[in-house]
């Protein structure tokens, strides 16, 4: 068992008020001792004298007397000498008792605030690290009960975070490792319902009208199935670290071409145009070409579902501050402003009016924003002037941590 | 066109791959699972077909394992991986040790499966 701090006040003030006041009271004592001493003395020496004096006016030898009158006299003036000294001796020795005692009461109470200071400047240090999410920090617990105690308790508490962290942790895996298994799962019959569909629809010369928009809707949602497995796959990815991306050396215009190639069909059934406005001379980006397309395709994708036939999707790229900057622009309904700052979070979608007509999963643009930001960019949306969206990708140009670090950084998180 | 050898657990799947094949004029065995790929290239040793398409996953014996005891045997039959992982090519390593000639993802992309299978034979 620790000593208290308590119990350490206690005893030290017990000890400092016995000795402060055991030392005044002899101080006093011996003061008034002396003071009697020296008024006994003082009344004998006048008896002598009254009494040398009486025989002085009686006659009797009258020259012992007067030599006895002078030496009384003589010996008060000795005794009053000595009673000033004692006194001044007295007050002498109180004094330094007392500077002792207060030194020893300070010299005690330093030594007890000490005793603290260290196990609390261990427990602020503690504290410090906990909370920047170092979750192993520890108190060495001692010294007196109190701080022990609450060094005790701090460590029961970073234990007990320790441990949530660890469960939350281990459920994160099996969250991940069931999105992957079902994804898995999943893929076997929704292939037989694709295959099956598209079977059909080879022989749709021998269906109704009404047979091939039935077949027409089964494959539209076995398709829209294939994309939320593939979305919700990358998201698992992305939560436990493993979405990885190999960094090519790359082209810009060559992946806008190619994106801008892919769509066109798509936008065509609306009578949408695409335009592109590529600066010429572009630097080189390192980038995963497969996942950048998969970027600049769902920002497209977005545009020509939002947007109204008829309207034109521009695709503006520059090179700006040691990047490239890649913008979708449309002149669609556009982003409202609460929802801005939420639509690149997972199943965040535009206006519910529209997701009805829309076929995203929702998943598309927090799929993009883990992609863009694994190359070490970024991706912004903001109102197009006079109406619509737009969306700005930044991919750095030059050295850009390797793909190894990043994949490295995920790892650990 | 070719003779192809198509390993999948699911009846379903063994049904459509089969007769997508078949209507692009190719001529198609099917096996069950890895297993069934072996017994069926020991039984006729000197007449493989020209393409094995095999599911990566399959109880009993799965493709990768298959193949690997095919390679071991000296069988050089080009070979295509069926798979549910959307991660494209695998680790190229492997894919050199074990000759596998390109991954398929499920679900299937047919045009895709039919290039491939052009390319190979």
């Amino acid at each position: 068992m620790s000593p208290s701090l308590a119990n350490r006040l206690t005893i030290g003030f017990a000890i400092a008020f016995a000795v402060l006041t055991g030392l005044a009271v002899i101080g006093v004592a011996r003061f008034l001792q002396q003071r009697q001493d020296f008024e006994d003395a003082t009344a004998r020496s006048y008896q002598r004298e009254i009494q040398a004096r009486n025989r002085l006016v009686r006659g009797e030898r009258p020259l012992a007397a007067r030599a006895t009158i002078v030496a009384q006299q003589d010996q008060r003036q000795v005794l009053r000498d000595e009673i000033s000294s004692q006194t001044r001796d007295t007050a002498l020795l109180v004094g330094a008792g007392l500077i002792a005692g207060l030194t020893g009461a300070a010299l005690l109470f330093s030594g007890l605030i000490a005793s603290m200071r260290r196990p609390l400047e261990d427990l602020v240090e503690a504290s410090g690290k906990l909370a920047g999410g170092d979750l192993e920090a520890r108190v060495r617990i001692g010294g007196l009960s109190e701080t022990a105690t609450l060094g005790g308790a701090f460590n029961e508490m970073a234990e007990e975070l320790q441990r949530r962290a660890g469960e939350r942790d281990q459920l994160d895996r099996m969250r991940d490792e069931f999105v992957l298994t079902a994804s898995h799962e999943l893929r076997s019959p929704l292939t037989s319902v694709q295959g099956f569909a598209e079977l059909l629809m080879l022989e749709r010369e021998k269906l109704t009208a009404k047979q091939t928009e039935t077949v027409e809707v089964i494959l539209d949602n076995s398709r829209h199935l294939v994309r939320l497995l593939n979305d919700l796959l990358d998201l698992a990815r992305s939560d436990a670290g493993r979405l990885a991306i190999k960094r090519v050396p790359t082209e810009p215009a060559a992946l806008i071409e190619e994106a801008a190639r892919t769509m066109r069909a798509q936008l065509d059934t609306r009578g949408q145009l695409l335009s592109l406005e590529i600066e010429p001379d572009l630097p080189f980006v390192e980038a995963d070409r497969d996942r950048i397309r998969q970027v600049l395709v769902n920002l497209l994708t977005n545009a020509h579902e939002y947007c109204p036939p008829e309207a034109t999707v521009r695709v503006r790229a520059t090179h700006r501050d040691s990047a490239v900057e890649i913008d979708v622009i449309d002149n669609g309904p556009g982003i409202p402003q609460q929802q801005m700052e939420h639509i690149f979070e997972r199943f965040m979608r535009g206006d519910a009016g529209l997701t009805q007509r829309v076929g995203g999963t929702g998943l598309g643009l927090a799929i993009s924003k883990s992609l863009i930001e694994l190359h070490g960019g970024t991706i912004d949306a903001e109102p197009t002037p006079g109406g619509g969206a737009t969306f700005r990708l930044r991919l750095p140009t030059g050295t850009v941590p390797d793909q190894e670090t990043s994949r490295a950084g995920a790892e650990a998180s | 066109m070719a003779r192809i050898l198509v390993a999948d657990d699911s009846e379903t799947i063994l049904l459509l791959v089969r007769t997508r094949l078949e209507m692009e004029g190719h001529e198609v065995e099917t096996a069950a699972d890895g297993q069934e790929v072996l017994d069926a290239l020991r039984r006729d040793p000197g007449n493989p077909p020209d393409i094995l398409l095999l599911d990566a996953m399959m109880p009993r014996k799965s493709g990768m394992d298959a193949l690997r005891e095919l390679r071991a045997e000296g069988v050089v039959v080009p070979a295509l991986i069926v798979s549910a992982h959307t991660d494209g090519d695998g680790d190229s390593g492997a894919d050199a040790e074990l000759g596998i000639d390109g991954y398929i993802t499920k679900p299937i992309d047919f045009e895709r499966l039919f290039r491939r299978i052009a390319e190979l034979t």
